[in-house]
């Protein structure tokens, strides 16, 4: 696709998204490789375990981008 | 798709819900995990382990996934491999919400790997009364991209 130029955000926000190659989820995975290169975390590698998912997404929030 | 080959060869019953089942359904955004439910039996748990051993070989820390947890006091695990660049949040089951027998799923085709994916309908339940922020975001794209309606 070519460039598009809009007046404004909102008109920019409203147009459609250029169709882009492969599957939703190559896209995906394309997407979070990106993401991964860009902003790396740390995670201790290995098994842990959780009564709640609402523990596990706690333990989540805990580990924070490489600085 | 390397562990979700991985999955298949084992014969691994799950359903991939969370950003990657959101990913499958077009709404793209990045995640460091991958969310899943299991059917809850040793069997089953078994055969998580051996597909992990495939994907992660040699990696010692495969062997504390349990049964006997599982099943047991702790329905969630997370297993963090070695790579250290995705991780996996396994669960089998969501307090009385959900569990691998209750999530509508649907089975998706990717380089001839089958790779079962709970729906649309079925990720706005699990998401819309969290109390995560997240969820709300991805429940709220759910809605709008599937035009999903609350139920009762």
């Amino acid at each position: 696709m070519s460039v598009q130029k809009f007046r404004s955000i909102e008109e920019m926000n409203k147009a459609p998204v250029p169709e882009s190659r492969g599957s939703d989820f190559e896209r995906f995975l394309r997407h979070c490789a990106r993401w991964w290169a860009i902003s790396p975390k740390y995670y201790p590698r290995g098994v842990f375990k959780f009564r709640t998912i609402e523990d596990a997404q706690k333990a989540r929030e805990k580990h924070l981008p490489l600085k | 798709m390397r562990v979700l080959r991985a999955f298949e060869s084992a014969g691994l019953e799950y359903v991939l819900i969370g950003a990657a089942a959101m990913g499958f359904h077009g709404l793209v955004r990045a995640t460091e995990d991958l969310d899943l439910f299991i059917r809850a039996t040793p069997e089953n748990i078994e055969k998580l382990r051996l597909a992990l051993r495939t994907a992660y070989e040699g990696d010692p820390t495969i062997n504390e996934i349990s049964s006997a947890d599982l099943l047991g006091e702790y329905p969630a695990l997370r297993y963090v491999p070695p790579t250290g660049d995705l991780y996996f949040d396994v669960m089998t089951r969501l307090g009385e919400v959900a569990s691998f027998e209750t999530i509508d799923a649907e089975v998706k085709l990717v380089d001839g790997t089958q790779i079962r994916v709970a729906t649309p309908a079925a990720l706005y339940r699990m998401k819309k009364g969290t109390v995560r922020s997240q969820d709300h975001v991805d429940a709220a794209a759910l809605r709008e991209r599937f035009s999903l309606k609350d139920e009762g």
